[in-house]
């Protein structure tokens, strides 16, 4: 009979913490979940709670003296800014400025990209150059723009004068200046181009990482088919860039159609009401008038529209992406 | 600049308790201040009316004040010093934070959210629809009646709300908003002392426009100056947007006149550059030499003394121009309303915010001297050097030529009227005044964008709107 002799079992020794979190992090679904967090509470406090407030507000008669939400007035305040003619104006204008910088972005910003992809001589100058609207504050360039679109002092139309645009023997004469913040369609225009050069760099940047990474071999195939410089941009370039494009669009129109300042310091919403958008109308009656109920109404009024669009165009991003 | 050193010379016992603390030394950073003209010595009291105040706080004792930086920045530097020696002779850690005009209301706005932050704000126009977040300032409003005298119309009805019964701010001082014009340009139109009337404005403006392709300066834009403007032309026509017990008055035939005037005015004097002006750009038109008549207070003139002398020196004055029926009203530029949110709870703080603005308003010669005049006191017993019998707007020690260029102010009052005239400013006035309806409403029927009526019409509809809304949250009611 041999008797079986085996080594006593060691008790194996906890592991330590150190260890249980290595562990843990070895898990990818842990690791995603810790590395996205600090953006989900980001989200979630910064732009979730803050939403969830303004719809509230909306829907309470909160005053900027008494801002509690404790008296809910279903969507009176909605009814209310819809009858006001200067809503409707500030709708359109919102709308119209937002379209015509995107389609002014994607042009430019495609022009652009095409250039800065290419090397040439003081690109590094050029590139900084390009930048500097976007770095620049959003007051200081729209005080600039002012100055240069000055009803009396404008330099631009010291030039138009200059040249025989402007002035008494001018093709548009006999005036001296255009009034490009005191007429409402150059106004808009004037809004347009000043919002357009600001994020203009913006969009450049993202369209720009899309199109370095499209390999070299795709474009110098292209070539040797014999694709012209069209043909290559319409057929080759443009569809690998149209998920990024998108992307691109989508920041720009959120950023355009939430940006207050330009309108505020460029015309402050005149003539009249003319050039008045929903943001600066929101603030001047929420804020200014003391209506946090009414503000919160106009300012919430675009949010389904803008969501349902940013959900159709990153769904549409996404699938163009897979293919 | 030298250095501003203040002697505490003495207590002075005046109604049991008066410190009385001397700024000699003020004056030697005034320059252009003279011997004749020097502002009285400061007085910091204990004693307002029935209210009663320590000497000294308690030591941790803090004052925070947010107040727009001023138009004349000769004046921050004077109400920088004199906060810091009021907080040193009452043992008050006291910090002024001037911001920009334009960030008044939303940082008061945050701040009630917050439910912290300064514990004075200083409002530029009535902040009636903050009320449910203000502490009643009645005790400071009755004190400063009991111990100066009868209050300014245009602040009394610009701090106190009839339908909640309740001062919400104490208005230490305003500031008139008279007619400027071009002495020599309307001497060779025939008009030597200026428009007088809003007839004389649209016959000698066109006139002078011909002539010398000059404008007339009114703007239409959305800003304050241009809706001021709209104010004072409807109220000198016998219009107004309620009357004195907050009904809606705003679609009659006398606001209708006024607005067919403006067309005929734009059609005939004007150019397009005033849709897009903003608060300064009158200031700016008129010193560049490119307006012929603008409405503003005289900050505009203190500038053109510094930087276009030969303007300052062609500019006239005129108290508002006459309407049709005689009438002739023009608003307050701005009010100086001291507001204390209700998150104010240490009574200490609560205290010496209170002391404060009633010291303010007890050494107000000194505010108006050093605003260049452009602050009006609130309650006229306090300056008698500004308002009286060969007064500082007699003799102006700010280098006004001649000497005597701004005295036609010592009748201001008599035509100023405020925000919500005949009737108080509620936040149904308030709204209008922020929406800026009444200048977009001009701008609409110059531009030929609305007949006359139509604007009339769609604005009056938008205003009685505002009314319903308000009326029914309980801030416009019987008597307002």
């Amino acid at each position: 009979m041999s008797a079986q002799v085996s080594e006593p079992v060691r008790a194996r020794a906890p592991a330590t913490f150190g260890e249980r979190l290595a562990g843990a992090l070895e898990r990818p679904r842990v690791l995603g979940s810790l590395m996205l967090a600090p953006a989900v509470l980001y989200v979630v406090f910064f732009v979730g709670v803050p939403f969830i407030i303004a719809i509230a507000l909306s829907m309470s008669d909160a005053t900027a003296g008494n801002p509690s939400i404790d008296t809910f007035v279903g969507l009176d305040n909605f009814r209310a800014v819809m009858q006001q003619e200067t809503f409707w104006t500030a709708l359109r204008n919102s709308v119209i400025i937002t379209t015509l910088t995107v389609v002014s972005i994607v042009v430019l910003a495609t022009i652009a990209v095409e250039i800065l992809s290419r090397e040439f001589r003081g690109k590094r100058l050029v590139q900084v150059l390009f930048m500097m609207p976007w770095a620049m504050p959003v007051a200081l360039s729209a005080i600039t723009w002012l100055w240069l679109l000055d009803s009396q002092f404008s330099p631009i139309d010291w030039v138009l004068v200059q040249i025989g645009i402007l002035g008494p023997d001018g093709l548009f004469g006999p005036q001296r200046h255009m009034y490009w913040l005191g007429r409402e369609w150059l106004g808009i225009l004037s809004v347009v181009f000043v919002d357009t050069w600001r994020t203009l760099p913006l969009a450049t940047i993202i369209v720009l990482a899309g199109r370095l990474s499209i390999p070299r071999e795709r474009l110098e195939q292209a070539q040797i088919d014999g694709a012209g410089f069209f043909r290559t941009l319409f057929r080759v370039i443009l569809p690998a860039l149209a998920p990024v494009l998108i992307v691109a669009i989508l920041f720009t129109a959120l950023l355009v159609i939430g940006e207050i300042s330009s309108v505020d310091l460029l015309t402050r919403g005149g003539p009249g009401h003319s050039t008045q958008i929903l943001p600066l109308w929101a603030y001047l009656k929420g804020i200014e008038s003391g209506d946090l109920g009414q503000g919160a109404a106009i300012a919430l009024f675009l949010f389904p529209v803008l969501l349902a669009a940013a959900i159709v165009a990153l769904r549409f991003a996404s699938r163009l992406h897979k293919d | 600049m030298s250095k501003h050193t203040l002697q505490q010379i003495s207590h002075i016992h005046r109604k049991g308790f008066v410190t009385a603390i001397t700024a000699t030394a003020l004056l030697a950073v005034s320059g252009a201040a003279q011997a004749a003209g020097d502002p009285p010595d400061i007085e910091f009291r204990t004693q307002y009316g029935d209210m009663s105040f320590p000497e000294s706080f308690p030591d941790g004792t803090e004052l925070r004040i947010t107040q727009w930086s001023h138009f004349v920045p000769r004046y921050d530097e004077w109400f920088e010093e004199y906060a810091q020696d009021w907080g040193d002779a009452h043992n008050v850690d006291v910090t002024v934070n001037f911001i920009n005009l334009a960030d008044l209301s939303s940082t008061l706005s945050a701040s009630i959210s917050a439910g912290e932050g300064a514990t004075l704000f200083e409002m530029v126009a009535p902040p009636t629809a903050f009320i449910d977040g203000l502490q009643s300032l009645d005790d400071v409003n009755e004190a400063a009646q009991a111990e100066f005298g009868e209050q300014a119309g245009t602040c009394a009805r610009s701090s106190y709300l009839p339908a909640k019964d309740q001062w919400y701010g104490f208005c230490h001082g305003w500031v008139p908003d008279p007619g400027d014009y071009r002495r020599s340009l309307w001497d060779d139109a025939g008009y030597p002392e200026g428009p007088e009337t809003y007839q004389d404005l649209l016959e000698g403006g066109a006139q002078i426009y011909e002539d010398t392709g000059i404008p007339v300066g009114v703007g239409m834009s959305p800003e304050i100056d241009s809706e001021f403007y709209a104010r004072a032309l409807i109220w000198s026509h016998g219009g107004s947007i309620q009357d004195e017990n907050g009904n809606v008055t705003f679609d009659s035939e006398e606001v209708l006149e006024a607005v067919k005037f403006q067309q005929q005015l734009y059609n005939n004097a004007m150019t397009p550059e005033v849709f897009a002006w903003n608060a300064a750009s009158n200031n700016q038109t008129f010193i560049g030499g490119r307006a012929s008549y603008i409405q503003n207070s005289i900050s505009f003139y203190r500038s053109a003394q510094e930087s276009a002398p030969e303007i300052a020196a062609d500019t006239g004055f005129r108290p508002g121009l006459e309407g049709p029926r005689g009438d002739r009203m023009m608003p307050s530029h701005v009010w100086f309303i001291y507001t204390m949110p209700d998150y104010v709870e240490d009574e200490d703080t609560i205290q010496a915010a209170k002391k404060f603005m009633l010291d303010l308003e007890g050494n107000y010669a000194n505010a108006s001297y050093y605003s260049k005049f452009y602050n009006f006191p609130a309650f006229p017993s306090t300056a008698p050097q500004l308002l009286g019998e060969d007064s500082w707007l007699d003799n102006d020690p700010w280098g006004a030529e001649p000497a005597d260029k701004l005295s036609l102010l010592k009748t201001a009052e008599d035509w100023t009227a405020w925000l919500g005239y005949p009737g108080y400013a509620n936040p149904a006035i308030s709204e209008v005044y922020q929406s800026e309806l009444l200048s977009s409403m001009m701008a609409d029927v110059a531009r030929g964008v609305k007949t006359p009526e139509e604007a009339v019409s769609d604005t009056a509809e938008e205003i009685e709107q505002i009314f319903a809304k308000w009326r029914e949250r309980g801030y416009v009611g019987e008597g307002n």
